[in-house]
């Protein structure tokens, strides 16, 4: 065999597979993706929020979450706008809900008309899961 | 004691930077006096840093609420081990961790090497003590977990000693939690000692296989550390997160996996250079960029970037490593640009069909992994540079390139072992793979006629079977024949044969215990879920299985209080398992958290949680899953381990006894 034969070879054996993952990739993107805002970005994006797959970020409101059995309904807020979850996803609830709780919350989902979002996906996570926050107990300390 | 720590991360970081800086001096000036300075410089380090972590630790042990450190990782109640071990729970604990780790594998090198590769060792010193000044600079000054906590009272700043803390997160109390960190780090340190030799070989020009050699086993370590705490991770997320599932493509765990994959090129492609002077360049960027992707996984892990790039710019830490990450980049790019004319491949490839090829193969499908890992996890930064906006990918894009990949990488792993070197003939391809290919496919039409369809399932349990019966013919073939020449039995004739070549035999059952590992992976397709409201005496039918609730209530300890669900799991009839998920309420961090109930075999697991109750609380909601195969992955991980262990152990060399050693070996095993 010729070494510019072989070249060609290698090059084309090379060449499918990078093409076959980059496509893959494109594939991938049309199935999978989402906007990934805050509550105010949210509302900022006018009809076009209705048009596509979410992920919004904001703070819980303490006093908002209401479990009815595995339901549940609840607000985030952030930048002084809240918004209104209902949850429909069938994972179980992250354990960090409760009224009480510091949390800052990301669901995943997208957003009715009627403005109320319809999450298939909550992540929760404590304020102090790794960065402890001192405010608050300090008073209790004194 | 928040004070010594203070002394000691005050003096540690000049004293790395000193020694960085004679370390340079003494490649450059061959003086030995300055090398000896230097190896002294990193042994004084590391003394220097145990100090710290032991200083830590006795603030952790004792319970000095004023460290900001301890009191928001633990409190009274927490059982002692649990203190020991908080030291890598929190952030700052864990960056002085990280530099705990590098400090003692820089001594352990230069113990290693003390009477051996003078030339390269300042060089080594140098670029292992240039990465600890940067980590040391951040527990100084960015992330100090000495820092007493403040309160600002009346305008002036007071430090505050609390009554207690607030705990250690419940989701991190858990037996695989404890080791998980340490072994990841381990991995990621280890990436460390590889490339400290290969820019030490770019710097000094001896770019011979040396500095291979010489980090084999560092690479080899590092690879499995890497691979144990990726599977030690999965583990924990499966029995602690309560979701059902290991693995869900989330950037902490991607940063894991990134230095893994060029790390597993690594290893293979590492081969093609010792043994035909090929792919140096490679080599040396797979080196370099399995480093960078260690930083960059540790940054990744705590620096927040990807779940927001706001808390990126505003944590201080982000910037800084940024910065680090791009400065070794730009030096070891200048380095290679430098040295390669001497980098340039022996020989060249010959044929498609060969061993060579198919590590090259291999190489290329971890690369376009790591690229593809990479993307989807940056993509909400990328995103936002080009479009303003931010976009995520989820599982099911990361899936959809991922499973192909894998695919093909197991495929290889059957394959690429058998080919020849240089080319591989029609004739010795049929002998190698036609057996094992009829049978697969046999296997393949059988799963379909039982009702089998989903493509990707008939396709990884065909290459799967297919890759194993190669595996499985390698050792008996090895052992009947050596069996036949020494006339040693089967089994010590197999045994025999894996101990005099380690790295091959060793090698092929890392590959047996992946293709394990991907079966377990492959019984996501089948699993099943559902939501049950149970009350107590009542029962239901699951995937297969009949469930009795037998009892509802709750206990307390000092620690948490339990609310827990009994439930029996009957198959045909028969009792299998009693099955006590919990829901558990922590007081010191008023955090609630979720213990999962599993039953697992071999065939799927059965897995529940407690998702709720009922208004009046008379009855409890669960969430139950059937994960079939999920097993194989537990399993396949102990063999993993233990296969890299075995590859780490040098060859067994038999003592020469030209006499009849045979037949001596015939006679004891008559006698």
């Amino acid at each position: 065999m010729s070494s510019s034969n072989k070249k060609v070879k290698f090059t084309v054996g090379i060449g499918i597979i990078i093409v076959a993952v980059v496509a893959l990739a494109l594939s991938g993107f049309k199935k999978d993706y989402a906007y990934f805002k805050t509550v105010t970005e949210v509302y900022s994006m006018g009809s076009r929020a209705y048009d596509h797959q979410l992920k919004v970020k904001g703070d819980l409101v303490k006093g908002t979450v209401v479990k009815t059995g595995a339901e549940l309904n609840f607000q985030i807020t952030e930048g002084g706008q809240t918004m209104e979850i209902h949850y429909i996803g069938t994972d179980p609830i992250p354990d960090t809900f409760n009224n009480e709780m510091d949390a800052e919350v990301v669901v995943s989902g997208r957003l009715a008309q009627d403005n109320v979002f319809k999450a298939e996906r909550i992540q929760a996570k404590c304020a102090s899961k790794y960065e402890a926050d001192y405010s608050g107990d300090a008073q209790a300390s004194l | 004691m928040s004070e010594f720590g203070h002394i000691f991360l005050t003096f540690l970081f000049p004293l790395t930077l000193f020694t960085t800086v004679v370390a340079f001096m003494a490649g450059r000036t061959h003086r030995e006096s300055l090398y000896q300075a230097s190896r002294n410089g990193v042994y004084a380090v590391w003394i220097v840093t145990t100090l710290a972590i032991l200083a830590l630790e006795g603030l952790l042990l004792q319970g000095d609420f004023s460290n900001a450190f301890v009191y928001g990782n633990t409190n009274r109640a927490l059982p002692g081990f649990y203190k020991i071990v908080a030291l890598w729970a929190g952030h700052d604990g864990s960056l002085l961790f990280w530099t705990w780790i590098i400090t003692s594998f820089s001594a352990l090198v230069v113990f290693q090497n003390r009477n051996k590769n003078r030339e390269l060792m300042p060089y080594v010193i140098f670029t292992m003590m240039g990465t600890t000044v940067f980590f040391a600079t951040l527990n100084l000054f960015v992330a100090n977990p000495f820092d007493t906590w403040m309160q600002s009272m009346g305008g002036t700043m007071m430090p505050i000693a609390a009554q207690d803390g607030r705990g250690l997160n419940p989701l991190l109390q858990h037996p695989a939690m404890i080791i998980h960190p340490p072994v990841l780090y381990i991995g990621y340190v280890g990436t460390v000692v590889p490339f400290a030799f290969a820019i030490a070989a770019l710097i000094t020009g001896r770019l011979g296989t040396g500095w291979i050699k010489i980090t084999r086993r560092w690479a080899l370590v590092s690879w499995g550390f890497l691979a144990a705490g990726i599977l030690l991770g999965g583990k924990w997320a499966y029995v602690e997160l309560g979701w059902g599932g290991y693995w869900a493509w989330d950037p902490v765990e991607n940063a894991s996996l990134l230095p893994w994959l060029t790390s597993t090129a690594y290893v293979h492609s590492v081969m093609i250079q010792e043994r035909k002077g090929m792919l140096k360049i490679w080599n040396m960027a797979l080196v370099i960029g399995t480093y960078l992707l260690a930083i960059f996984g540790t940054f990744l892990t705590r620096s927040g970037i990807v779940s927001s790039v706001h808390a990126f710019a505003n944590s201080g830490i982000g910037p800084a490593f940024s910065s680090f990450l791009l400065l070794a980049l730009i030096a070891s790019v200048v380095l290679i640009i430098w040295r390669r004319d001497q980098l340039r491949s022996e020989e060249h490839f010959e044929s498609l069909v060969s061993r060579e090829s198919g590590f090259m193969f291999n190489n290329l499908l971890f690369v376009l992994a790591t690229v593809a890992v990479m993307w989807g996890t940056l993509f909400p930064v990328i995103s936002q540079i080009f479009t303003g906006e931010q976009i995520t990918v989820g599982p099911p894009w990361f899936n959809t390139i991922m499973i192909p990949i894998g695919l093909a990488v197991l495929l290889l792993t059957g394959v690429g072992p058998l080919l020849a070197w240089r080319r591989t003939s029609v004739e010795s391809l049929r002998k190698s793979f036609g057996y094992p290919f009829i049978a697969s496919i046999v296997l393949l039409i059988a799963f379909l006629l039982a009702g089998m369809r989903d493509g990707w399932a008939l396709g990884s349990f065909a290459i799967s079977f297919f890759v194993m019966w190669i595996i499985a013919s390698e050792f008996l073939k090895g052992a009947r024949i050596r069996a036949k020449n020494t006339g040693e039995n089967f089994l010590q004739a197999m045994g025999k044969l894996t101990m005099k070549n380690t790295r091959r035999y060793g090698g092929y059952i890392i590959h047996g215990a992946v293709v394990i590992i991907f079966i377990g992976f492959t019984g996501a397709v089948f699993n099943e879920e559902a939501r049950q409201v149970v009350s107590v005496g009542g029962s239901f039918e699951f995937g297969g299985y009949t469930v009795k609730c037998i009892d509802k209530g709750h206990t307390q300890n000092e620690n948490y209080r339990t609310d827990y669900v009994y439930l029996e799991l009957y198959k045909n009839g028969r009792k299998v398992d009693d099955l006590r998920p919990q829901k558990r309420l922590y007081f010191a961090s008023e955090q609630p958290t979720s213990e999962v109930a599993i039953y697992s075999t071999l065939r799927e697991d059965i897995y529940v949680v407690i998702v709720g109750e009922s208004q009046d609380g008379s009855q409890a909601i669960v969430q139950i899953y059937r994960n079939p195969l999920v097993k194989w992955i537990w399993v396949g991980s102990f063999i993993m381990v233990a296969g890299t262990i075995l590859v780490l152990i040098p060859n067994y060399r038999e003592k020469r006894r030209p006499v009849s050693h045979a037949a001596r070996a015939r006679k004891e095993v008559n006698a």
